[in-house]
């Protein structure tokens, strides 16, 4: 069974990891441990590529405490090129000039350790 | 099932009660509650069980166990008391449990409550207790706020449909207009009379509402949002009394009669969504108060749609079928659900104006459908005898949704 810790150390190791359904071949990301699609538990272990394009991005100023001194930073919804989408934070762009982001831009998957947590984060692949 | 009526609702001002806890703030609304019973209640006599929907006192008072600590200081300690929490939705799904209570005939009278005492933290503690109706381990990581989720929908929303930011603050102008008509908002002012005392604070001038919107003196919280686009951080209480239809008469001879209940979720996760710019609990439960009620979204009169941010107004009351997909924004702006539009939402001012302690929010939309069900809405009255409401509420990205069908008793 694929749980959250084997998520967050798939991270670790530069992989976002999925689930697959055995059943009928539903791709799972972020993953899940029963088919959203037919309710079936027997899902296995998927690897993506880490690649995608930007479905939609925000700007974030007012931030929580932990992330207060990172303001502004942009974070995003992934779409991944195997399907499924992710949330992650957006490197390679200007937080100050949110006019130049632009949905469909590709991105690359790279993990980004900060204390005790592995932040996703993605990185505009010019 | 039996059927169910509301005989009475009552709330706190929604603002900033710095002297008052969750508790006291219960016992102000349980005090008007009683007080607007039109034929009075025994609380000790009448009321069987009470369930509270308060969504974090965990973190906010760091108290738990909320049931019986307010059936205490109600002074009804032994009847059955306990907690409910969906979030933003917290004190409607109370409303649904007393439903399920009163329809089952297990209870005839159930007191049904909202409470959220949020001023005890600062701005970054706030964000950080609302922020666990997200998803810690898929979003949070992230540094995404609540803000930052609903502006993600926008920005899909105007990339799917067309429309800008500047649109939005129809929502915003409406709501705080509502607003300056409700004695019990939080902000009872139109934008025009905030930038007017902004003007001269800060010694600028305003060419007019949109300028001053656009100005540092609104800034941006996660864009495209602003501060004027977000609900405050608010303190506030709301009741209900439930009872079956046979014995309501005993109370008041002007009850409103539920007669849709529905609710649904979603993935809290945004990214599990096929697509941002729709609810699809909230089509879900819209779908089925509409049924059990045997409606359709034309015959609703007046609605009351949780606009915890401009966005959200937006996309739920296309959701809800007052309007097709991707024009919701559009009737806005043709003033279809301002006070005189056919289609009047939010008339209390909303999230944005009134003010939304969280969990005492979906109780507080019950008491505005109240109101102007029964014609006591004052300057805000909308014309007409309006004689079907509805309120839908949602919780967290609107992960689960509530919705109830109210119609006006015979007298
Ligand atoms: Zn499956």
């Amino acid at each position: 069974m694929l749980t959250v810790q084997n998520y967050v150390n798939g991270l670790k190791d530069n992989k976002i990891l999925g689930t697959k359904c055995k059943n009928c071949g539903n791709i799972m990301i972020p993953l899940k441990p029963v088919c959203s699609k037919c309710g079936s538990f027997d899902v296995e272990e998927f690897e993506t590529k880490g690649k995608g394009v930007i479905r939609s991005f925000t700007v974030i100023y007012v931030a929580p405490e932990k992330f207060k001194d990172k303001v502004p930073y942009v974070v995003a919804i992934i779409n991944l090129d195997e399907g499924g989408a992710i949330m992650g934070r957006l490197t390679g762009v200007d937080p100050n000039k949110p006019e130049n982001i632009k949905v469909g831009t590709k991105v690359k998957f790279e993990a980004l350790v900060e204390g005790e947590e592995v932040v996703v984060v993605f990185r505009v692949d010019n | 099932m039996k059927e169910v009526d509301l005989i009475s609702v009552g709330m706190t001002n929604f603002g900033k009660h710095f002297d008052k806890t969750g508790r006291d703030l219960l016992i102000e609304a349980a005090r008007e509650a009683i007080t607007h019973v039109d034929k009075g209640i025994d609380m000790k006599r009448d009321v069987k069980a009470l369930c509270i929907g308060y969504f974090t006192p965990d973190l906010f008072e760091h108290q738990g166990h909320i049931g019986a600590l307010s059936a205490e200081w109600l002074g009804l300690s032994g009847i059955p008391a306990f907690r409910t929490e969906s979030a933003c939705a917290s004190s409607s799904a109370a409303l649904a449990t007393g439903y399920f209570a009163v329809a089952s005939g297990m209870y005839d009278l159930v007191m049904v409550a909202g409470v959220e005492k949020m001023t005890n933290l600062d701005t970054p503690g706030v964000t950080n207790a609302l922020s666990i109706a997200a998803d810690d381990v898929f979003e949070l990581t992230t540094g995404i706020t609540f803000p930052g989720l609903f502006a993600l929908m926008a920005q899909e929303y105007f990339e799917k449909y067309s429309g800008s930011w500047e649109d939005l603050q129809t929502v915003t102008l409406k709501n705080h207009h509502n607003g300056s008509l409700n004695s019990k908002a939080q902000f009872q002012a139109e934008i025009s009379a905030i930038a007017e005392k902004t003007a001269i604070k800060k010694g600028v001038t305003f060419k007019d509402e949109m300028d001053f919107l656009k100005s540092k003196y609104n800034p941006l919280v996660a864009y495209p949002l602003r501060l004027f686009d977000c609900s405050p951080i608010s303190d506030g209480a709301s009741v209900a009394f439930l009872t079956s239809r046979e014995i309501s008469k005993r109370f008041t001879d002007k009850p409103l009669h539920i007669i849709g209940v529905g609710l649904g979720t979603d993935t809290i996760s945004l990214s599990g969504r096929p697509d941002l710019t729709t609810s699809k609990a909230t089509e879900n439960a819209a779908v089925a108060a509409y049924k059990m009620a045997r409606i359709t979204p034309e015959d609703i009169d007046i609605a009351e749609v949780h606009d915890c941010f401009t966005i959200n107004e937006v996309i739920l009351s296309e959701d809800l079928g007052f309007f097709k997909k991707g024009e919701g924004l559009k009737a806005a702006q043709e003033g279809r659900t301002s006070l005189s539009g056919d289609k009047p939402i939010n008339t209390d001012g909303g999230l944005k104006s009134k003010g939304h302690p969280v969990g005492a929010t979906g109780i507080a939309m019950v008491h505005e459908i109240w109101l102007q069900l029964r014609g006591e809405a004052g300057k805000r009255q909308v014309k007409g005898n309006p004689k079907i409401g509805l309120t839908c509420n949602v919780g967290g990205s609107s992960a689960s949704a509530m919705v109830f069908i109210f119609e006006r008793g015979e007298k």
